[in-house]
């Protein structure tokens, strides 16, 4: 992939960000760390890698949420409809309207590996498009920069820091994802306590 | 009623355990990858040295291996003094060559070069 980089440039780089943040997994954050290190060989331009390279991955970002909302939004519909399940949708997509720009910024440049489902989930919630669009495009401008710089700065090491960019990311998920398990845990123990205790009241009266 | 309140918390225990075991997956995954994180910064600098891959220029390799790049032009035949920013698949392609080739001659010529002049010591120098 990166020999195709390397040879042909900026059109394989856009379409490699495309595909990939659609979905399809490709080692993107080592390829935008060596197209820095492109920069700072003289063979790429710097402000090319940050804006094509932001633009691809926001086409396919959109592709992902495209497929959420008409692909899969009327299958949910359809199961709702058959077997119910209406309300806890509606939960769904009031969640999301609360969390939408948070989660989908966040995932763009910090949480990664969460990137391609929140574009599935934004389609499927009917999240705005519109601000999917502006909250996903200055994520990736974030996440392009932010890759192209470190790869441009240790030039001569991008396979370190891909490596380890790669790695420190999904810690980061576990951390994130460990602490929003604590927290339903708490609730789920308030829940239990507050419910035991109206239920003791009910029988005692 | 009591059988309401057994069922009851038959449920949150359920919710609980599954949620508990979520947690503890969780937990070993978070401390595989700061293991992993740290395992590969430790690596790294330990190891100055990158595999040479075919995306990678002369003057990328010989930044890398600490080697002048004009002996790693030599040995792939090309002009010692012009600049070449081109990657070696590009080269390879041009001097229609498998890039393997390249990248097995780069090897040879580093080592030989090293022992001519051995590389600074890793992780020492300063």
């Amino acid at each position: 992939m990166l020999e195709w980089l390397a040879a042909y440039g900026l059109p394989v780089y856009f379409a490699i960000l495309v595909i990939a943040s659609a979905g399809i997994p490709f080692p993107i954050t080592l390829m935008v760390a060596v197209a820095g290190a492109f920069v700072d060989a003289g063979e790429m331009n710097f402000w090319q890698v940050v804006v094509v390279g932001a633009a691809g991955a926001a086409i396919g970002d959109n592709i992902g949420y495209a497929i959420g909302r008409f692909g899969g939004r009327r299958k949910i519909d359809w199961l709702a409809k058959k077997i119910g399940g209406k309300d806890k949708i509606e939960r769904a997509e009031d969640f999301s309207r609360r969390w939408g720009a948070t989660g989908i910024f966040l995932s763009r440049w910090l949480i990664t590996p969460l990137g391609p489902w929140i574009n599935i989930t934004s389609g499927l919630a009917c999240y705005s498009w519109m601000r999917f669009a502006v909250w996903d495009l200055s994520g990736e401008l974030i996440w392009v920069t932010l890759y192209a710089t470190l790869g441009w700065a240790f030039s001569n090491r991008v396979q370190a820091v891909a490596s380890i960019a790669d790695n420190l990311t999904w810690l980061i998920f576990g951390i994130v994802a460990t602490v929003v398990m604590i927290i339903i845990l708490i609730k789920i123990n308030g829940r239990r306590k507050s419910g035991l205790n109206r239920r003791a009241g009910q029988e005692s009266v | 009623m009591p059988e309401l309140r057994d069922s009851d918390r038959q449920r949150f225990a359920r919710r609980r355990f599954v949620i508990g075991g979520i947690l503890v997956f969780l937990l070993l995954f978070t401390g595989y990858f700061g293991w992993h994180t740290v395992q590969r910064a430790r690596y790294w600098r330990e190891h100055k040295d990158e595999p040479i891959r075919a995306w990678m220029t002369i003057g990328y390799i010989a930044h890398s291996y600490h080697v002048p790049p004009p002996v790693l032009k030599q040995a792939l035949g090309l002009p010692a003094n012009v600049p070449d920013k081109r990657p070696l698949a590009r080269i390879a392609h041009e001097q229609n060559r498998p890039v393997e080739e390249l990248i097995s001659l780069l090897n040879e010529t580093i080592e030989a070069e090293r022992q001519q002049k051995p590389p600074p010591t890793p992780g020492g120098g300063t």
